[in-house]
């Protein structure tokens, strides 16, 4: 046990050049084995040949330029226009490059909406939402996947259609709900409602993680007297940490974008969170496009810059770290 | 087997919500004018840009309001056109309703809550203060809703202080270079638009994705109606012969007007803003299009000289009063509403709101000082007391807007011809006749 712990630790220091090729498709291939396979030597071995020998990397290459192209394209056109004066951008339209950087767009939207307090609303939630959701998950799905209770092919059945549920089905119920927990226009309803909303999803998914979770280990842990609850922590937790750690950001992303509830349910410009903020700008038919871009830019950053710090969790794969 | 449950579990969840938000709604209509005279806060809510001409002039508003009323503290809060747009319902139903807010007019906006009690009955106000002696006839008409939530006539239940209207826009610049002077019939206006395409320039913007391209063939129609035709379209007084010779015009000589070359083919697929963008950069001579684009041209056209018309030889013209004041039955102030309602109607807010390059609905135009304003505010002036005000294509049904984008496109790319298009249009309007049971 010590001894896998640590050589999974120190593998991806070593092997940052073929992480996402190799390192994935053997995990896949064969999880159970995956300590054995993962054996450096072979690699280093092989990948030089390969990349003197195959010329379609170079195609390959030139296709995934062309696809980043086309991805970061629109954030371009947004960090472009958002630096431009309005004057510059009615005379030469939305692809020119600026004449000159025009910050002041970013700050009087700023100033206009009071975006570190959005900032701040946005953080609570998205944070409050990861860390609970997390929580809601790995209950659930320890119960359904190694807890084996009865009819849990129905409970997955029914997390799967919850999670397929648009979310403007729930809005009337919710907004009765909230009406007479007295939560309307609160942060705590939205922080509530995807708590559930993301663990069903992450129930969904940790438990058919969890079935697959080695017997052995559990029953080593139960030969030394550890009860549910302790396997729970000290067993099934620390083993399926990056699944979690990816859920954990995968939440915080998604509840950080959230557009359509947080609308409906956060009243007061106090409690609005970053998406709804810049709601703000669409007008009845007027649209201000350079101070649009202006807060897209300053909106977008913040979940880039986490997913940034986060994405070597991500990287890892959500079936990546279940089994070891 | 659990996906039906689950559905019907939802859909009846549904029901019952739906039922209960019609039964929260019955209620109200004891509103004396002095309720609320002792609330110690104002909550006011818009959805205008601060440096658009309604904001700066509420923004004095709001001053003037609190030298009034110096114990009173006005919670002013900038809310997204989407949030009010979708929500509306759900908040004033609720305890987080404002005092006092901007809302959309229309049978579907307006109307709608006024006939699920949501919003205050202002006639009583409107008489005592005069606000309905400055509202001519046809800006009233967006004001007020009967009992079915239907406007033009009924109760007073929201005060526009603004209007807007459909006009041409043209780049003088272009104009002086093929020498053409400004035109005063319609026939004029065709013969300057042969010039430029004599000269290879596509002489009208058009975003035919979006609104602008309805709203010309509206303007074509109504070059042949008359108040009665307005009435019957909007107000549903009479059923309107969709091949009569109103329509039959104005889909004949749109198709007409892209046959010469006047709209670009390509033009079906633009939206309203591209096409903004496009005239501002001087690429196309002419644009038809409404007051809402004024502010914004006077700050951003740098390169050339513009000005305005209306459209020639017109008597009516697509256009409404502006979105209303509306007070919420569950507002705690009022008395203090009422107030603020009336500082917006007060000269010194209209006359700002004009030299702001808006268009006020009581303004006096001696007092705009820039001379473009005054222009724009003279040509509303006349359409809004010679009732010329026809409102907009896509108002008399539900959803109708998507139907008229998708019909005019056809007529733009010439995949329908004029006929098909208002059998196209008849339709819908005519099954939202048979459901209102006209």
């Amino acid at each position: 046990m010590t001894d896998r712990t640590e050589r999974r630790r120190a593998a991806p220091m070593s092997d940052l050049a073929g992480e996402g090729q190799e390192g994935m498709t053997t995990e896949t291939q064969d999880p159970m084995t995956l300590t054995a396979t993962r054996a450096p030597q072979r690699r280093t071995a092989e990948k030089p040949a390969l990349r003197e020998r195959n010329p379609g990397r170079f195609l390959i290459l030139t296709i995934l330029l062309v696809l980043l192209l086309l991805i970061v394209a629109p954030l371009l056109v947004v960090a472009v226009n958002a630096v431009k004066s309005p004057a510059d951008y009615a005379a030469n339209g939305p692809l020119s490059l600026p004449g000159k950087l025009h910050w002041q767009g970013i700050v009087d939207f700023w100033n206009r909406v009071d975006f570190g307090l959005k900032l701040w609303n946005s953080f609570i939630t998205s944070l409050a939402v990861a860390v609970l959701g997390v929580i809601l998950s790995v209950l659930n799905a320890y119960a359904l996947g190694i807890g084996r209770v009865r009819g849990r092919l129905w409970f997955l059945v029914f997390f799967l259609i919850a999670n397929l549920l648009p979310q403007e089905v729930l809005v009337y119920p919710l907004y009765y709900l909230s009406k007479q927990f007295g939560l309307y226009d609160s942060l705590f309803s939205i922080i509530i409602i995807f708590t559930v909303i993301q663990s069903a999803f992450g129930t969904y998914l940790l438990t058919s993680v969890y079935t697959e979770f080695p017997k052995e280990l559990l029953e080593a842990a139960a030969i030394d007297g550890a009860g549910k609850w302790r396997a729970l922590w000290r067993v099934v937790v620390p083993v399926s940490r990056p699944t979690l750690a990816v859920l954990f950001t995968f939440f915080f992303i998604w509840t950080w974008n959230e557009f359509f509830l947080p609308l409906i349910f956060l009243i007061s410009n106090d409690n609005q969170t970053v998406p709804v903020a810049l709601g703000v700008l669409q007008g009845d038919r007027m649209m201000d496009a350079t101070t649009t871009s202006a807060s897209a830019l300053i909106g977008i950053i913040p979940a880039m810059v986490f997913f940034l710090i986060f994405q070597r969790t991500l990287t890892r794969g959500i079936a990546a770290g279940a089994i070891k | 087997m659990a996906v039906s449950r689950r559905g019907l579990l939802a859909g009846s969840l549904l029901m019952t919500a739906s039922l209960a938000l019609g039964a929260c709604g019955g209620g109200g209509g004891d509103s004396t004018s002095d309720e609320g005279a002792d609330a110690k806060s104002l909550t006011l809510w818009h959805y205008e840009g601060p440096t658009s001409a309604m904001g700066v002039a509420w923004n004095k508003a709001i001053e003037i309001f609190k030298q009034k009323h110096p114990g009173v503290e006005v919670k002013f809060e900038e809310k997204g056109f989407e949030q009010i747009q979708q929500n509306a319902q759900m908040i004033l139903n609720s305890d987080s309703a404002p005092d006092i807010l901007e809302y959309n007019k229309g049978n579907a906006t307006a109307g709608l809550l006024s006939k699920q009690g949501l919003l205050t009955d202002l006639s009583e106000q409107a008489t005592k203060r005069g606000w309905d002696s400055k509202l001519s006839a046809s800006l009233q008409t967006t004001a007020k809703y009967d009992e079915d939530g239907i406007m033009g006539s009924g109760k007073f239940f929201g005060v526009p202080n603004y209007g807007e209207y459909v006009m041409v826009y043209y780049n003088k610049a272009m104009f002086d270079k093929y020498k053409i002077a400004v035109p005063a019939t319609l026939d004029e206006f065709t013969a300057a638009m042969d010039t430029f395409v004599k000269n290879k320039v596509t002489p009208l913007a058009v975003g035919g994705a979006e609104y602008p391209a309805q709203q010309i063939f509206y303007e074509l129609a109504l070059s042949k109606a008359d108040r009665a035709f307005v009435d019957d379209y909007q107000l549903y007084k009479h059923k309107v012969d969709f091949n009569g010779p109103v329509l039959s015009y104005g889909a004949q000589t749109f198709a007409d007007w892209v046959q010469k070359g006047y709209i670009a083919k390509n033009s079906a697929s633009i939206k309203a803003e591209d096409m903004g963008t496009s005239w501002e950069q001087g690429k196309f001579p002419i644009l038809i299009s409404g007051s809402w684009w004024y502010g914004r041209f006077a700050k951003e056209i740098k390169n050339f000289e513009w000005g305005t018309f209306l459209f020639p030889g017109n008597n009516l013209h697509p256009g409404s009063s502006g979105n209303l004041w509306v007070v919420p039955e569950k507002s705690k102030a009022k008395s203090l509403a009422y107030d603020f309602i009336d500082i917006t109607m007060s000269p010194e807010v209209q006359n700002l709101l004009g030299n702001s390059g808006g268009v006020p609905v009581a303004a006096d135009p001696s007092a705009i000082t820039d001379p473009k304003n005054k222009e724009l505010i003279e040509n509303f002036n006349k359409i809004s007391t010679s009732d010329g005000l026809a409102f907009y294509p896509d108002w008399p049904a539900p959803g109708y807007y998507d139907v008229l984008v998708a019909g005019v496109q056809g007529l733009i790319n010439g995949s329908k011809t004029p006929q098909a298009f208002r059998d196209e249009i008849a339709k819908p309007y005519n099954e939202n006749l048979a459901d209102l049971g006209k």
